[in-house]
């Protein structure tokens, strides 16, 4: 009973590892804490990191399902993508 | 004639080796521009029903438009203009580097080139002088795109083919510096009239309405380019590699011939890192453009060169489950050198990959190895062996050996690197883009999964009207003819600068997404010139260009577009996407494939088409396109 948490690439620069698996957590916003307590440990600044950051669900950003309060199943896998890139 | 255009047409026939000049029909500029739109008009004047894409009687048609040969950003692109060996249908491509501000400087607004010569030649143009030579090109032939610019007479800018075009390969392209006119086998058009090089020369000096008001537009133009977060920012610092990090995240990066929209490895080949590994400069590549977005990398035995950009990061990358930018860098210098659309010639080789990996062909490639790709893609250049077979592409591979439930093509150009299955304007736009499965003829994508300001890309709302803007606009932006990376500048910075995950950032695309018929309504509206590109339009030619003018003549591209389809044979049924994208569902969650089926009719409506996909009399009158 897993769900994955995906890093942006500055993230992984920062943490040193891009996924980890976490067990499975009622929302997307305690996935963020997770992230949050994952990164502080090393002494990251998580906030300065995740500003520039949409989190998505399975690819689908949680801004088009019901934001942090999204719930989470085993399997999902939560993502900090970057927001804009250009195309 | 009006202000912005060199006011004439070189044709130049290589069967009888004759050429002469032409004025430009001034009527034709202002309902068409230039560019793409001027060559598709001279393309459906000049041909009939079934004419042989690799034939004589198919013209070759570099177009310009007013803004190329100003100092305009992003204005340093031509376009051609062919019936495509590879689809049946339109063919065309833009392409940057020097060329376009050469033709311009020589006093060209299109080159038509018919006929087939009986030797390679080249055609070398003065165009102070009005001297056109059909000179021999024995000595060029077989060489790379590399080699042969190096070899052709300083000062010209020029537009050349590698191997690829030679041999016919259905999707070689056309190269000038280091930039290519890369899809539809235009490359291949011109290899089959024997046509080796074009090189222009001259100091004319474009003519402007208002030389002042555009000097000092741009000016702010280009600094607002400088601190726009994509342009000025994403884009400038890595690339459109900078896209990878972003598709991926949203499960559209191609990998494993589209089986999958996620790679987990594919940090790897972002153009972040590449900055952090591979980067050794940047180049600005087109001329006179602020955001530089090519890279240069290093590779072995060649030394500094042109790095990949993001469709040959994902199709040659990700979608042959390859994360080993070398491996990418290397082939990406290949196929420029042998000048191959590398988007075709990656879709190509992964879908070969899955029939090795079925037992339907013995390709000797596979997922996630290296090893032979190198060989295979000269081979394919040179015709050599399977490479003959690869170098026709998807569809023809598939109608050959198999596979057609995961052949990656629409309307037999291999599709880009978006999976639609996460992004369903862009597959709307995919399915009904005249040359086939190609992103830069809209890019719907930008709206709802790459841009700032995305709506929700997996219902249905507002994705059969975004490509219909989208494409017109892209229509337009590429008969002016600029860089379509300029529309990405249109989301203003402050957009970019809010929480993609706060409660404001919801309301306004919630907002957006249920803005349909008033958002096309919008657009549509003829008043003052707003964007930038309007304002440079209205500056240089005079004539007022307000969103609602492009929106009409990229209509009446599109259309035009579509009638020439009509002609060669094509009906709505070629309107569709790939089987695996329309019933595969992509990753976990997701139920099914693109929901195309329920998206089509509505956008055939929004276009003012029949319930067949066929323009009606209404909107063909509307734009002048009726017989």
């Amino acid at each position: 009973m897993a769900v994955t948490i995906e890093l942006t690439y500055e993230m992984t620069k920062a943490f040193g590892e891009q996924r980890f698996d976490v067990e499975v957590v009622p929302t997307v916003a305690d996935a963020v804490k997770v992230a949050e307590q994952r990164l502080g440990e090393k002494g990251i600044q998580f906030d300065e990191l995740a500003r520039v950051a949409a989190v998505a669900v399975n690819g689908v950003l949680v801004n088009h399902r019901k934001g942090m309060k999204t719930k989470l199943r085993d399997g999902d896998t939560v993502t900090f993508v970057k927001a804009a890139a250009g195309g | 004639m009006i202000k912005g255009y060199a006011g004439r047409i070189l044709e130049v026939d290589l069967s009888t080796r004759t050429h002469k000049f032409v004025p430009l029909d001034e009527d034709t500029a202002r309902l068409y521009i230039g560019g793409k739109g001027y060559g598709t008009r001279l393309l459906y004047d000049r041909t009939e029903a079934g004419v042989d894409a690799l034939g004589p009687d198919n013209p070759l048609i570099f177009a310009t438009g007013p803004l190329n040969g100003s100092v305009a950003p992003q204005s340093n692109r031509f376009a051609v203009v062919t019936k495509s060996p590879l689809t049946g249908g339109i063919g065309n491509a833009a392409c940057g580097g020097s060329f376009a501000y050469g033709m311009k400087r020589a006093g060209l607004d299109v080159l038509v080139v018919t006929g087939r010569a009986d030797r390679p030649v080249r055609i070398e143009v003065d165009g102070d002088r009005d001297e056109v030579q059909i000179l021999d090109a024995m000595d060029l032939w077989g060489k790379g795109t590399y080699e042969t610019q190096t070899l052709l007479p300083k000062r010209y800018e020029h537009a050349v083919i590698g191997p690829a075009g030679e041999n016919e390969v259905l999707y070689a392209g056309i190269v000038s510096n280091e930039r290519i006119a890369g899809r539809s086998g235009v490359g291949a058009v011109m290899g089959s009239k024997k046509l080796k090089a074009i090189s222009v020369i001259g100091k004319r000096k474009l003519e402007m309405d208002d030389p002042e008001a555009f000097r000092e537009y741009t000016k702010t133009v280009r600094k607002l380019f400088e601190e726009h977060p994509v342009m000025g920012e994403s884009l400038k610092r890595f690339g459109t590699g900078a896209i990878v990090n972003t598709t991926n995240g949203r499960n559209i990066l191609p990998t494993r011939n589209f089986k999958h929209g996620h790679h987990p490895d594919a940090m790897k080949l972002s153009g972040e890192y590449m900055e952090d590994h591979e980067l050794v400069g940047v180049k600005t590549s087109c001329l006179h453009c602020p955001v530089t977005c090519g890279r240069d990398v290093e590779i072995e035995g060649k030394g500094r060169v042109k790095g990949p950009e993001y469709e040959t990061l994902a199709l040659m990358g990700s979608n042959l489950e390859i994360t080993d930018l070398k491996n990418v860098n290397e082939w990406n210098y290949l196929a420029d050198d042998l000048g191959m659309d590398t988007i075709s010639l990656g879709a190509t080789l992964g879908f070969a990959m899955e029939l090795d990996e079925k037992g339907m062909l013995d390709a000797k490639l596979a997922f996630g190895d290296p090893a032979g790709v190198s060989e295979m893609i000269q081979d394919i250049g040179h015709r050599r062996g399977l490479g003959a077979d690869l170098a026709d592409g998807v569809k023809r591979v598939s109608e050959k050996y198999g596979g057609k439930d995961f052949a990656i093509h629409v309307k037999g150009m291999e599709m880009s690197a978006y999976d639609p299955r996460g992004s369903y304007a862009q597959g709307v736009e995919y399915a009904t883009t005249n040359r086939g499965g190609c992103h830069v003829q809209g890019a719907s994508m930008y709206m709802e999964s790459t841009g700032p300001l995305t709506i929700n890309p997996m219902n249905l709302k507002l994705k059969a009207d975004i490509p219909v803007v989208q494409q017109n606009l892209a229509c337009a932006i590429n008969s002016m003819v600029l860089c379509i990376f300029t529309t990405y500048g249109m989301i203003p910075k402050q957009v970019h600068e809010m929480n993609p995950n706060s409660m404001t950032y919801k309301i306004i695309t919630t907002l957006f997404e249920n803005s349909g018929p008033l958002m096309r309504k919008a657009m549509g509206m003829k008043g003052k010139p707003m964007m930038w590109f309007e304002k440079w339009l209205t500056f240089i030619t005079g004539q007022t260009f307000s969103s609602g003018h492009l929106q009409e003549i990229g209509e009446r591209i599109f259309n035009l577009e579509r009638m020439f389809n009509m002609r060669e044979g094509m009906t709505a049924a070629d309107d569709t996407l790939p089987p695996r994208i329309l019933n595969e569902p992509t990753f976990y969650g997701m139920a099914s494939g693109h929901p195309l089926g329920q998206l089509l009719p509505k956008y055939y409506k929004n276009r003012g088409w029949d319930a067949g996909g066929v323009p009606t009399k209404k909107t063909l009158d509307r734009l002048g396109l009726s017989a």
